[in-house]
């Protein structure tokens, strides 16, 4: 019984809640608890898969009442099968980890040789420390994380954006930093890449890419003000596609479309929204555990074959 | 004077130049400007020939260094790496773009742009 609750728990949380979660219209209003929602339903998710791993064997061997030679078996075949769930994940987090620090330390090297900050007048009176030019035709910014982080403003940016837009973009680029949000990517990239393809589902990874600008861009407001922010975001996004339709721009222009509609009008932030999400993840990993876990292992353990 | 600041000049010295230079050669034009050791350019050199940024060429008994690419090249690289880099077809996410996700057809057309040459 325990097997089968955590089981249809544990699908529930990664087939049908994240394609509705990513539908849903009130994170724009909650980004950063929102993320912590997130954050909550794919550890759950692991959780249960653990959970049935572990249980579902043990139960079998109770309802059928075999042998203790039988129950040692299943007892360390499920162990092995959590050991590689938990392996896994941890191997992915580390190659996606390792991958981007050499890929960030490797740009930042070449950044930096080819920065071109002083001679560009346009920047803001007081440029940050780590703010880099890259001068080429393209505009485009962009933010290096780690803990020798950068944010790289390219020479076409600086042609079309004024300096109080310039400022609204830095602003956003430096709260990616100051919060960490290389990490909430990596995590969830590196869950991604350890769920076996038939069961990966994207939207988690883009609601959360997503969610993340929100929070970048609710950080530059408050320093900036809104309407700089959101008249870079659209030059920035023409110019990045500048001939398609904008009809057919697809799933990167939508969401260009949410965040600046989040910002022309007053700020949307609700405390309300944010209590309920972050209860929501709270409970998502404290019910089950206390509802269906902690009754299973009394009795499991009580049944322990050693 | 930062290290960092100092690799930046030599290699602006070396763009500049247009051919190979000396350890000799770059820090006269280098102490036009400042007062600074012949062994400092020589460390920044060896340091930036490691980084495989310069490439150390042995020529009538001495060293000379020249860039491994001009400087609009490495520009080119450097922006194609930026940009490949969004986290569209779940490359790792090195970094975030201010624009957020960018389309594949925007990718390839902004990877063209790229490749020419700055101006």
């Amino acid at each position: 019984m325990t097997a089968l609750l955590l089981g249809a728990l544990g699908l529930t949380l990664s087939l049908v809640v994240p394609g509705a979660l990513a539908a849903a219209r009130w994170p724009d209003r909650a980004p950063a608890a929102a993320v912590v929602l997130w954050q909550s339903i794919t550890l759950a998710g692991i959780l249960c898969a653990l959970g049935v791993v572990l249980a579902a064997p043990q139960e079998l061997v109770h309802e059928l009442g075999s042998g203790k030679p039988v129950g040692v078996a299943a007892l360390i075949a499920a162990l092995g099968v959590a050991a590689l769930i938990i392996i896994r994940l941890l191997v992915s987090l580390a190659g996606v980890t390792y991958r981007s620090r050499t890929r960030r330390a490797r740009h930042r090297m070449l950044v930096d040789l080819l920065d071109d900050a002083e001679r560009h007048g346009e920047l803001p009176a007081e440029v940050p420390p780590g703010l880099r030019v890259l001068d080429g035709p393209l505009p485009f910014a962009y933010c290096l994380p780690g803990r020798n982080p950068r944010v790289v403003v390219s020479g076409g940016a600086l042609r079309i954006l004024d300096s109080s837009q310039v400022a609204a973009v830095i602003a956003h680029e430096q709260a990616h930093l100051r919060h960490r949000h290389d990490l909430v990517m990596e995590s969830f990239t590196a869950f991604y890449r350890a769920v076996p393809r038939p069961l990966r589902s994207r939207a988690p990874l883009d609601a959360v890419h997503l969610l993340v600008e929100m929070v970048a861009d609710d950080a530059a407001r408050r320093r900036c003000g809104a309407e700089p922010l959101r008249t870079a975001l659209a030059v920035l996004g023409d110019a990045v596609s500048p001939d398609a339709p904008a009809e057919a721009r697809g799933d990167a222009e939508q969401e260009r479309r949410r965040r600046t509609a989040r910002l022309a009008g007053p700020d949307g932030r609700s405390l309300a929204w944010s209590a309920l999400s972050v209860t929501l993840a709270v409970s998502l990993l404290v019910l089950p555990t206390v509802i269906i876990v902690v009754p299973w292992l009394g009795r499991a353990l009580m049944a322990w074959p050693f | 004077m930062a290290l960092g600041d100092l690799e930046r000049e030599v290699m602006q010295q070396l763009w500049d130049a247009g051919e190979p230079l000396t350890v000799r050669q770059v820090h006269e034009r280098l102490s036009r400007s400042r007062d600074l050791a012949y062994t400092t350019v020589m460390t920044v050199l060896d340091r930036l020939a490691k980084k495989g940024v310069v490439l150390q060429q042995k020529a009538d008994r001495a060293y000379r260094y020249a860039p491994a690419q001009s400087r609009e090249e490495m520009t080119a690289a450097l922006m194609l790496d930026a940009l490949s880099a969004a986290p569209d077809g779940v490359r790792d996410a090195a970094l975030a773009h201010f624009v957020g996700r960018i389309d594949p057809s925007a990718l390839t057309a902004a990877i063209e742009a790229a490749r020419k040459p700055a101006g």
